[in-house]
C-alpha cells in the first residue's frame, strides 16, 4: 500500500476499525515511510484532541415531565411484536415472494427471541460496569458547568490546557514519543481498548445477536430500505385530472391547447408499476406518457422553428373511430451553432436527498453535463437545506475541474427551505445574464419543496416575473418519498420550463446531457395549438390527455396568455380521437340549432378533415406567428400506419386504461401489447423495449389480461 | 427482561448522550428534549426484537431523523449569517484563519463547526457516543465506507487547520 493522505483506512486504523489484513498493511506501511506514520500520529493526536473537546461539552438530561410520559407509555405498549407486514405488499405483484418473506422473518423472529433472552443477562452484567464508570471520568475529562439560558446550554468549561501545548507540538517535527505524550494519552482512549465503554456493550451485543440472525437481518434491512425508498403512492400528491370528453364538432369546431413538453408522469409510473403498484389514476398523465418517446419526425426544412406531421390510423380501442397524430418537430441546432448556456442549479442538499437515487444521482448526472460545456458557458450552484447559499459562483464551463469539485463536495443533510433558495438562485442568473445566453435556474429536488415564510402564491409570482425577464426554470425530481408532483410541475409552467423526474442514471443523463440542447435551448415560446374540425367530415372528437393545457378558443390569438415552449430538436405528440361523419355518437348532449345564424357553407366541402394551426413566438420575441396545417379527408382511412403512430397510439391506450378512462372500450393489456410489439421501430436506446414490460407488470399488478 | 424495565434501563443508559447529540443539532434545549423524549415514545412502540442487538445505532437513528423532521416543519426559513455565506462562496478560505484572531481556548469546538454537517455528525457520533462505523452508517443512512470516509476527511481537514494556525501561532 502506498502513502495517501486521503486514504480513509489512515483514520481506521487509529480508530481500531480495520479489519486485521488491512491492519497489517497499514502497520507495514507505517514501519517503511516515516512520512506516513508521522502523518498517523498526528491524526491520532487530532482525534485526541476532538474526543477530550467533546467530552467536556455540557450535559443535557430530560425534565422529570418527560420522563415521566416515557415511563406511562413503556407500560402500557406490550413487549415484542410479530413483525407485520403492511397488508398491500402481500398483494399482487409480490406474490409469493412477499409470502416467503414473511414466513422467513416470522422463522428467523421466533429463533431471534430465544437468542436475544441469553445475550440480554450478559448485556446487563457489562453495562452494569458501564454505570459504574460514567463515560466523562473514562475519559479523563472534567465535567463543565452548565446553564440553560434562552434555551440553550451556556457552559463554563473547565481550562482548555491541551489545547495550546498540543498546537505547539504538532508544529514540530515529528517525533517518536508524540503519541505517548501526556495530552494526547490522557484524552484519547482507543475506542475497542477503554475497559467498560458503551461501545464495548453494544458491539458485544451485536456480536451475540449476529450469530443466531443474520439471515434475519439481511430480511430485515432488504424490507426497510423497500419501505424506505418507496412509499404507498397514495401519500404522493397528484392533483385530480378529468379526461377530456367527446365534443361534437357543430357545437365546438375549435379545440385549443397549449403544447406540453414534459415527460414526468412517465417516469412516475414505471417506478410504480416496477415495484408492484398501481399508479393512482391522477398520476397517468397520457399526453406525458406519449411524449416521454422520441419519434421519427422529419425536421422543418424551410427556416421555420419547427414541423408539423400529421397521420391517422384507426383507434385501436374502436376501430370505427379515427385517431389522428400530430407530431411537431422542433428545428434541430447543431451543438457548435448552440447558444452559450447561464445556468444555475439549485439543489435540495436536505437530509432527505442523501438515498443513492437522489443526491448521489444529481452530481453523477451534472458530471455528464459538465463534461459537454465549453468556455462561453457559466455554471454556478446554489444548495439550499435549513439554509441558502452559493457553492459555486458562476464558472466557465471549460473549468470542469473547479466544478467538479463543487459538486464533490456536496453532501445532503438539514431541513429543506427552498424559498430562500430560488431567491439566491434567481439573484445568482440574473447577475450574470447575458441576451443571447439561455439563462436558466435547474431545481433538483425529492419534491419537498418548502417555500418557507414565503407565501406560495408569492413564489409563483415571483418565478413568473423571472421567466418574462428571461430568466427559466427547469424541475427535475428526483426519488419518490414525499414527492409533490404538482407543486413541481405549477412552479415549472410558470417559470416557462419543463418538468422531469428522474429515477436512475439513464433518465438523468437522457434528461439533463441527451436532451440538453432541446431542453435548454428554447427555439419557440408561447406554442398554441388549434384545430379546426371540418363538420363535413368529423361529427366528434377528443383530444387524449392534455387536460390541464387546455385554452380557451380566443387565447390562441391572444398574445398576453402564455403558453408552452418548443426546445431544440424536441418532439411533441398529440393525438385526436374522431369520430366520422356517419358513425354513432356516444352520449354527449346537443346544443340546439342557432335559430338566427345563417349556417356559413364550407370552405372545402369533404376535402380536408381538419386543420392544425399553430401560434408561436420567438424566445425573445412578443408578437406571435401563425403556421396552418392541414389533413385531407382522405388521410382517415391510412391503410399502413407508420410505426411511430401506432408505438403512440399503443401509449395512449395503456394510459387509458391504467386510468380505468370510460373510452378505453373493450381494450386489454394483451392488445397493447400486441401493438406496441408490432410498432417498435428500430428503438436504438431501447426505450420501447422497456415499456412492452411495464405493459406486462401492469397487466400482472391489475390481474387483467 | 420485562418490556418496561427494558425501556427503563435503555432510557438510563441513552438519555444523556442523546439530549447532547440532540442538542448538538438543535441548538436549542427544548426542541432536543422533545426530540429525545419522542425518540423513547417510538421504542415504546417498537418491535423490540428489532432493535435488540443494536439499540444505541437504532436510538441515534430515530433521534436523527426525529430532529431532521422536526425542524422541517418548524423552520421553514433560517437564512445563513453572513460569515456562513462567505464560507461557501469561498470554500478554498481556511477556517481557521478565522478563528486564529480568537484565543485558542474552544478552538476544536470552533474549528468543527467549520466542518460538513455530515462530517460533524459522524465524528461526534464516533467520539461522544463511541459508535463503530457500522452504527453510525446506520445511523446516517449510509455505507461503512462512506462513513470512513466522513470521519477521515473531517479529522485530517482539523490536522491541517490546527498545523496552519500553530504555525501562525508560533
Amino acid at each position: 500500500m502506498n502513502f495517501d493522505p486521503n486514504d480513509p483506512r489512515l483514520t481506521a486504523y487509529v480508530l481500531n476499525e480495520l479489519p486485521d489484513a488491512e491492519r497489517a498493511e497499514v502497520e507495514a506501511l507505517l514501519a517503511s515511510n516515516p512520512e506516513a506514520a508521522a502523518f498517523v500520529e498526528e491524526l491520532r493526536a487530532t482525534t485526541g484532541l476532538i474526543a477530550a473537546s467533546l467530552a467536556n461539552e455540557p450535559d443535557l438530561t430530560l425534565d422529570p415531565a418527560r420522563r415521566a410520559t416515557i415511563r406511562t407509555a413503556a407500560e402500557t405498549h406490550p413487549a415484542g411484536r410479530i413483525v407485520a407486514f403492511p397488508w398491500w405488499r402481500t398483494l399482487a405483484g409480490f406474490g409469493a415472494a412477499a409470502a416467503a418473506l414473511v414466513l422467513a422473518v416470522v422463522g428467523l423472529h421466533l429463533q431471534r427471541v430465544k437468542e436475544s433472552r441469553s445475550s440480554a443477562s450478559e448485556l446487563q452484567i457489562v453495562t452494569g460496569i458501564v454505570h459504574e464508570q460514567p463515560t466523562d471520568a473514562a475519559r479523563g475529562a472534567v465535567p463543565a458547568s452548565v446553564a440553560i439560558k434562552d434555551d440553550r446550554l451556556v457552559a463554563t468549561p473547565p481550562e482548555a490546557t491541551f489545547d495550546v501545548a498540543a498546537l505547539e507540538k504538532m508544529a514540530e517535527p515529528p517525533k517518536e514519543e508524540l503519541a505517548r505524550d501526556n495530552a494526547f494519552t490522557m484524552s484519547a482512549p482507543a475506542p475497542a481498548a477503554a475497559p467498560a465503554s458503551p461501545v464495548l456493550a453494544s458491539t458485544r451485543a451485536v456480536g451475540l445477536a449476529a450469530k443466531g440472525i443474520i439471515g434475519s437481518g439481511f430480511a430485515e434491512r432488504r424490507r426497510q430500505e423497500r419501505e424506505s425508498a418507496i412509499i404507498s403512492p397514495s401519500q404522493d400528491d397528484f392533483d385530480v385530472i378529468r379526461e377530456n370528453g367527446f365534443q361534437r364538432v357543430g357545437d365546438h369546431p375549435l379545440s385549443t391547447f397549449s403544447i406540453d413538453v414534459d415527460t414526468a408522469s412517465y417516469a412516475v409510473v414505471r417506478k410504480l408499476l416496477n415495484d408492484g403498484f398501481r399508479p393512482p389514476r391522477d398520476a397517468v398523465r397520457i399526453e406525458e406518457l406519449i411524449n416521454y418517446f422520441t419519434y421519427d419526425y422529419p425536421p422543418p426544412v424551410d427556416g421555420r422553428p419547427f414541423a408539423a406531421h400529421l397521420e391517422a390510423m384507426p383507434a385501436p380501442w374502436n376501430p370505427q373511430h379515427s385517431l389522428v397524430r400530430i407530431g411537431i418537430k422542433g428545428k434541430v441546432i447543431d451543438r457548435a451553432e448552440r447558444p452559450p448556456l447561464n445556468l444555475v442549479y439549485l439543489l435540495d442538499v436536505s437530509g432527505s436527498m442523501n438515498d443513492v437515487n437522489k443526491l448521489p444521482l444529481v452530481k453523477r448526472s451534472l458530471q455528464a453535463l459538465v463534461n459537454q460545456l465549453d468556455a462561453r458557458d457559466r455554471v454556478a450552484i446554489v444548495v439550499y437545506a435549513g439554509a441558502a447559499g452559493l457553492v459555486l459562483p458562476p464558472t466557465p464551463g471549460d473549468q470542469g475541474p473547479a466544478i467538479l469539485e463543487a459538486l464533490e463536495r456536496l453532501e445532503a443533510g438539514g431541513s429543506t427551505a427552498g424559498g430562500a433558495g430560488i431567491e439566491l438562485a434567481y439573484r445568482t442568473a440574473r447577475e450574470h445574464f447575458r441576451s443571447n445566453a439561455v439563462n436558466r435556474v435547474i431545481l433538483c429536488t425529492d419534491g419537498d419543496f418548502n417555500v418557507g415564510t414565503v407565501q406560495r402564491g408569492d413564489l409563483e409570482a415571483q418565478i413568473e416575473r423571472e421567466a418574462k425577464s428571461g430568466v427559466f426554470l427547469t424541475v427535475l425530481g428526483f426519488g419518490m418519498g414525499n414527492y409533490k408532483d404538482s407543486t413541481l410541475e405549477l412552479l415549472s409552467n410558470k417559470g416557462n420550463g419543463n418538468y422531469a423526474y428522474i429515477d436512475d442514471f439513464n433518465e438523468a443523463r437522457k434528461v439533463l446531457v441527451d436532451q440538453m440542447l432541446g431542453t435548454m435551448v428554447t427555439i419557440a415560446k408561447d406554442v398554441k395549438i388549434q384545430v379546426e374540425f371540418n363538420p363535413a367530415v368529423v361529427a366528434a372528437y377528443r383530444l387524449i390527455g392534455y387536460e390541464n393545457r387546455m385554452l380557451k378558443k380566443e387565447d390562441f390569438n391572444n398574445d398576453k396568455v402564455d403558453a408552452g415552449e418548443i426546445g431544440a430538436g424536441h418532439t411533441v405528440t398529440a393525438l385526436y380521437e374522431l369520430i366520422p361523419v356517419g358513425q354513432p355518437l356516444p352520449d354527449v348532449p346537443e346544443v340546439d340549432a342557432l335559430k338566427y345564424q345563417v349556417p356559413s357553407s364550407p370552405a372545402a366541402p369533404d376535402t380536408e378533415a381538419l386543420t392544425v394551426k399553430m401560434r408561436y413566438k420567438d424566445p425573445a420575441g412578443d408578437t406571435s406567428t401563425k403556421l396552418e396545417f392541414p389533413l385531407p379527408a382522405g388521410a382517415l382511412g391510412n391503410p399502413a400506419p407508420s410505426d411511430d403512430v401506432r408505438f403512440a397510439a399503443s401509449v395512449a391506450g395503456f394510459g387509458m386504461l391504467l386510468r380505468d378512462s370510460e373510452h378505453r372500450g373493450t381494450l386489454t393489456y394483451a392488445d397493447v401489447l400486441r401493438l406496441a410489439e408490432s410498432a417498435l421501430g428500430d428503438d436504438r436506446l431501447g426505450y420501447r423495449a422497456e415499456f412492452l414490460k411495464l405493459v406486462r407488470n401492469a397487466e400482472a399488478i391489475t390481474g387483467k389480461p | 427482561m420485562e418490556h418496561p424495565e427494558w425501556i427503563e434501563r435503555l432510557v438510563g443508559q441513552h438519555e444523556k448522550p442523546l439530549c447532547r447529540y440532540a442538542y448538538s443539532l438543535t441548538r436549542s434545549v427544548s426542541a432536543a428534549q422533545d426530540a429525545v423524549q419522542e425518540t423513547f415514545l417510538r421504542l415504546c412502540k417498537a418491535d423490540r426484537s428489532k432493535i435488540e442487538g443494536h439499540e444505541a445505532a437504532w436510538l441515534f437513528q430515530v433521534c436523527r431523523s426525529r430532529v431532521i423532521d422536526m425542524q422541517r416543519k418548524e423552520k421553514p426559513m433560517n437564512h445563513l449569517t453572513p460569515a456562513q455565506e462567505a464560507v461557501l462562496a469561498a470554500p478554498g478560505k481556511n477556517p481557521a484563519e478565522t478563528a486564529m484572531h480568537r484565543d485558542t481556548e474552544n478552538l476544536v469546538p470552533r474549528l468543527m463547526d467549520g466542518l460538513p454537517d455530515r462530517q460533524r455528525e459522524a465524528i461526534r457520533l464516533k467520539f461522544q457516543q463511541n459508535l463503530s462505523y457500522r452504527d453510525i452508517a446506520r445511523v446516517l443512512d449510509t455505507s461503512e465506507g462512506n462513513v470512513g470516509f466522513l470521519i477521515h476527511t473531517g479529522i485530517k481537514t482539523l490536522r491541517d487547520q490546527m498545523k496552519t494556525l500553530s504555525g501562525a501561532v508560533s
